[in-house]
């Protein structure tokens, strides 16, 4: 094998899953387990806002970016191309969306976004799978070009119209729906304050009141990615060129073409994440330096997730839902958020014990009683870490999760046609 | 077998020992209170306001006609700009205008404009003001308290020229004259102005970054509103921490900040938070109900970027920076410098609230007879919360 050979698969046994449980059992769980904890919270604190339908709401709102940039994220680097510049394709996306809308109305900003950030997605793939540029460098380079060619362009076309070249002007946003049926009786339902049923029918309703087409085709891409990447044979072929393109080639598997198609979809799911702070409740039209990162938390959401759909959805919906919470609620009602992560720590300590694990259980028990004891000390989270609430709480979560995290194995190689050796 | 139902107890045990000490938590909203009501909780009455200061005596208008008469032809004005520069629809643009009345009234021919750039070196904004300094330019003007560390290096190395600065006082030099703006004051007549309007007696004051400058208007807001009623709920957020310049430009979080607050009842809110203001005024239109946006800056009703929410935005906390920088030019014109103001409060006319839309013109008694208390100094507004 040459110098160019992938690195060598993955030789530790994948960690045998536990038979006696159906798959997705465990995840299942750990979603049921910390819902439980907060309804507990909130039960104790009387903090009914923790689950409030506009807590829901907002918390949506913030987790859209984050998901769509990690879809993108997915995408990309299920076939093997590492893509950091997902931030610099979302601001390409914001653009288009801002550009396209004014001028045509929101189902067009849309598209424009989508074939905005694709064109981005395409730079990258032409660099990293035809010419073999270094990933991080081009994906650096993109998050540059984005910053600049759209600050060109906004100068260009939106400040003849907005007198400012920083800014577009208003663009038309999508409508929202909500459900007519059942939503009065959610809220209804919600008003009880009964433990648990309340809660439940304040998500749920946060869940299907004032939602947009844009933010439900977000959601269904989730779905839809898994069942591209993982149950088709295009799928296969695309992760295959992740996992060893020496050995994809070799079957016959047109590497390139895979990656290109991967590389250009991450970016085309960036520019639509992009396109929800644009044409979404809450957004802006164009606005210079609006995405503020949001595609590095997309990044390190799908990490998080285990570069799968699944999990990036929980770590986009933590991430969001603790942002939407500590932004529509202030910092007390963030403290209950804090008991209840107190009880969930406390629930795993006792679960390690009755494992016999003595030194997670000592861990997870000293942690509780730290933060327990911060909850005690402390009236109000200060307000210079509150803006900060959800990468604490997506640290901590990482922290106890201590999943085993698996990234593509030739993630990041760059792989020429033929050379394999 | 034994074994296991050991550790089972020891489980059951354990469970138990946490849940006790885990159990007790505290309540959000005080003791006995099982539940917030949530949505606004104001009966729409309006505030108890408090007893109205006595009506000003008809103000004796003070509006001089500056530069009238006066020369400037043969001025060379430089104009220096903070980050967006001119079409930034705020202050910078407030200065273009300085710049072009005097131009129009005072006959100046001969400017130059320099706009600083977003990540720039201390050195690269020095050297910008040095240039225009040798290439002989006289007064400069430079906008925003980011060129003061480089004014201060460069107006010493040249004292035969005069320097202005906008929103910063910090530099003490003979040739350095201060333009800045007593928003604490602007900002109590706009907390008067949201106490008499709203119908929930609870408002709402979203900063964008915590900065002494933000904070101004924080404390004059906060003093107005206490000072017409005395019961008044007021939610009081900024987006970001000093120091994280992003709480400027980010009106998706604006919103959600905005509209949390609106959840809590408020129906009046002031936003101190320049572009993310949008997303202040897009959550209030959202809301409904009769609630209330207020501008900041300029006249944010005029403003082509927020033209959808016009209906909604009550007035502006304005700071009139072009009549600032056209006075300083006048004077400098007739070589009255010294004489000139460096602080511009009310009694100036350059921090003020607007009347367009029309939604406060019913309650300008008041307003004007606090404005006098202010300038009589009979209420001093503090500049710090």
């Amino acid at each position: 094998m040459s110098l160019l050979s992938p690195p060598a698969p993955a030789t530790a046994p994948l960690e045998q899953p536990n038979r006696r449980m159906p798959r997705g059992s465990t995840s299942l769980i750990w979603v049921l387990v910390s819902l439980l904890a907060v309804f507990l919270a909130e039960y104790l604190t009387g903090a009914v806002d923790l689950t409030s339908t506009n807590t829901v709401q907002n918390g949506l709102l913030r987790a859209l970016p984050i998901l769509l940039a990690g879809l993108g994220g997915v995408w990309a680097e299920r076939s093997g191309v590492i893509n950091i510049g997902l931030e610099g394709m979302m601001i390409f996306g914001t653009w288009g969306a801002a550009w396209g809308g004014y001028f045509a109305g929101p189902w067009i900003g849309l598209l424009a976004a989508a074939v905005f950030g694709a064109l981005g997605g395409l730079l990258h793939a032409v660099a990293t799978v035809t010419f073999g540029v270094n990933h991080i460098v081009s994906g650096v380079a993109l998050n540059l070009l984005g910053q600049g060619v759209t600050k060109y362009l906004s100068t260009l076309i939106f400040q003849p119209i907005s007198n400012n070249p920083r800014e577009s002007p208003l663009v038309p946003k999508f409508d929202t729906y909500s459900s007519v049926g059942i939503g009065p009786w959610l809220e209804r339902l919600e008003q009880k304050n009964w433990f648990g049923i309340s809660d439940l029918a304040g998500i749920v309703h946060g869940l299907i009141t004032g939602v947009s087409p844009l933010t439900m085709l977000c959601l269904a891409l989730v779905p839809i990615t898994y069942l591209v990447l993982w149950r088709s044979r295009f799928g296969l072929r695309l992760r295959s060129c992740g996992e060893n393109p020496v050995a994809a080639e070799s079957l016959g598997v047109r590497v390139y073409l895979h990656k290109y198609v991967a590389v250009i979809a991450s970016g085309a799911l960036a520019g639509i994440g992009g396109a929800t702070l644009v044409l979404n409740r809450g957004g802006s039209g164009y606005l210079e330096g609006q995405t503020d990162g949001r595609g590095y938390i997309g990044l390190a959401a799908m990490i998080f997730g285990n570069w799968k759909p699944g999990g990036l959805l929980a770590g986009s919906a933590l991430f969001g839902y603790t942002d939407g919470l500590q932004l529509t609620t202030g910092p007390k009602i963030v403290m209950a958020l804090v008991y209840g992560v107190v009880l969930l720590i406390g629930a795993i300590a006792v679960w390690k014990l009755l494992q016999r694990k003595w030194l997670a259980c000592v861990i997870a028990g000293a942690c509780a009683g730290l933060l327990y004891w911060f909850y005690w000390a402390v009236d109000e989270i200060p307000s210079e870490l509150l803006p900060y609430t959800p990468h604490f709480v997506t640290l901590a979560v990482l922290a106890v999760s201590a999943q085993r995290l698996r990234m593509p194995a030739a993630d990041g190689f760059i792989y020429q046609r033929g050379r394999g050796g | 077998m034994k074994h296991r139902r050991r550790l089972g107890a020891l489980g059951v045990a354990a469970l138990a020992g946490t849940l006790m000490l885990a159990g007790c938590a505290k309540d959000v909203n005080g003791p006995g209170s099982g539940a917030s009501s949530g949505g606004g909780s104001g009966t729409g009455q309006g505030c108890k306001l408090a007893a109205q200061p006595p009506a000003a005596p008809a103000a004796a208008t003070s509006s001089q006609e500056q530069g009238k008469g006066v020369d400037g032809s043969k001025m060379r004005v430089g104009l220096a700009y903070d980050i967006g520069g001119r079409g930034d629809a705020s202050f910078n643009d407030a200065a273009y205008r300085g710049l072009e009345e005097a131009r129009a009234k005072l006959g100046v021919k001969d400017s130059r404009e320099v706009s600083a750039q977003p990540n720039e070196t201390e050195d690269q904004r020095q050297s910008r003001l040095r240039q225009l300094a040798d290439d002989g330019f006289n007064p400069i003007i430079t906008v925003g308290y980011s060129y003061a560390e480089s004014l201060k290096a460069v107006a010493k190395q040249r004292p035969k020229t005069q320097f202005a600065i906008v929103d910063d006082d910090t530099i003490k030099l003979p040739n350095v004259h201060p333009l800045v703006f007593a928003s604490e004051q602007g900002s109590f007549l706009i907390g008067v102005a949201a106490a008499y309007k709203s119908k929930n007696c609870h408002i709402g004051f979203v900063g964008g970054v915590r900065t002494p400058l933000i904070q101004a208007f924080e404390a004059g807001y906060l003093q107005g509103a206490k000072a017409a009623a005395p019961g008044i709920k007021i939610e009081d957020d900024y987006l970001k921490p000093a120091g994280d310049n992003s709480g400027f430009n980010d009106p998706s979080t604006a919103s959600l900040k905005a509209s949390g607050q609106l959840q809590k009842g408020a129906d009046v809110i002031y936003h101190a938070a320049g572009a993310s203001g949008k997303g202040v005024f897009d959550a209030v239109k959202q809301a409904g109900g009769g609630a209330l946006g207020i501008g900041v800056d300029s006249d944010q009703y005029f403003q082509p970027t927020v033209a959808n929410d016009k209906d909604i935005i009550m007035t502006s906390m304005v700071k009139k920076v072009d009549q600032a920088v056209f006075g300083y030019l006048a004077a400098f014109a007739s070589n009255k410098l010294g004489g000139y103001p460096k602080r511009f409060d009310l009694s100036t006319g350059a921090v003020g609230y607007t009347r367009s839309g029309g939604k406060i013109n019913d309650i300008t008694g008041p307003l004007d007879a606090y404005k006098q208390q202010i300038i009589d100094g009979k209420i001093q507004v503090k500049d710090k919360p």
